[in-house]
């Protein structure tokens, strides 16, 4: 039984606050990707801590295991697009990629 | 209770000092040290597989993806220049939200832990699991690898002059 299971969403609610506010605020577009890296932390500690208290492991670790694949090819592929994008408008800021056009 | 609570402080200073620090390698820096905080975590809640995937996976290969993405864009303070004032509040808006949610998260959340049902007997070993119960999740995995390539492919594909 766990029994940190309220303190762990109290330091998950933390993180995925953390996470948003970079999200939110920021312009860089590797600090939006940051935020979203964060908030993907939360959830992978909300998973184990979710199998813990449900006695559920396996299945806990198999769905982190397909997150975190997700993850890393999300951050890649934005990645990818932030440099085309840096090449392209010599900036990494999410406004500049308003006036796309066609 | 001592170690846990050391070990989500670790995780919670390098997630702020990531979003607050002026240079975007420092950032990615703190990044792998928060995957390392929480690669630790997970030893410690007894899931070795996340563990050595969250620490090989994010803290190694997502880290190099950063510092290879920043290196390639220079001048990163040249290319943006942003207004320090929101990076230099969160702490104050941290604190204050930590203090709301510990009025409200753990007692919520302490209700609700009395909803997980408890059933040891049907829980397969992590094999199984991913092999047998959840293969459809491998094939996924395989598409989305190999769509991600293509779209890596498609993005820095190399411009020929026949083109325009």
């Amino acid at each position: 039984m766990n029994i940190n299971f309220p303190l762990d969403w109290f330091f998950i609610a933390i993180l995925f606050f953390t996470g948003a506010y970079c999200m939110i605020v920021s312009r860089n577009i590797i600090k939006l990707l940051i935020g979203f890296e964060i908030i993907s932390k939360s959830a992978t500690i909300a998973m184990i801590t979710a199998g813990q208290a449900t006695n559920n492991m396996a299945l806990a670790q198999s769905v982190i295991i397909v997150m975190i694949m997700v993850e890393a090819i999300v951050i890649a592929s934005g990645l990818a697009l932030v440099v085309k994008s840096y090449r392209l408008n010599g900036s990494i800021d999410i406004k500049k990629l308003m006036n796309l056009k066609g | 209770m001592i170690f846990y609570l050391l070990i989500y402080f670790i995780i919670v200073v390098a997630a702020a000092m990531a979003i607050m620090s002026k240079k975007l390698l420092n950032s990615a820096v703190m990044l792998a040290l928060l995957s390392i905080g929480i690669s630790i975590l997970l030893f410690a809640y007894n899931a070795p597989w996340a563990a050595v995937f969250e620490l090989s996976v994010c803290a190694g290969l997502i880290t190099v993806l950063f510092i290879s993405a920043v290196s390639l864009v220079k001048n990163d303070e040249d290319a943006l220049k942003e207004k320090r004032v929101k990076y230099t509040v969160f702490p104050l808006m941290l604190v204050g939200f930590a203090v709301i949610a510990s009025i409200f998260v753990p007692e919520y959340f302490a209700n609700l832990f009395q909803f997980a049902s408890f059933n040891p007997s049907n829980n397969p070993p992590l094999g199984d699991m991913i092999w047998l119960y959840r293969g459809f999740d491998i094939i996924g995995q395989i598409t989305l690898l190999a769509a991600s390539i293509f779209v890596i492919k498609h993005i820095f594909t190399k411009e020929t002059k026949n083109e325009h």
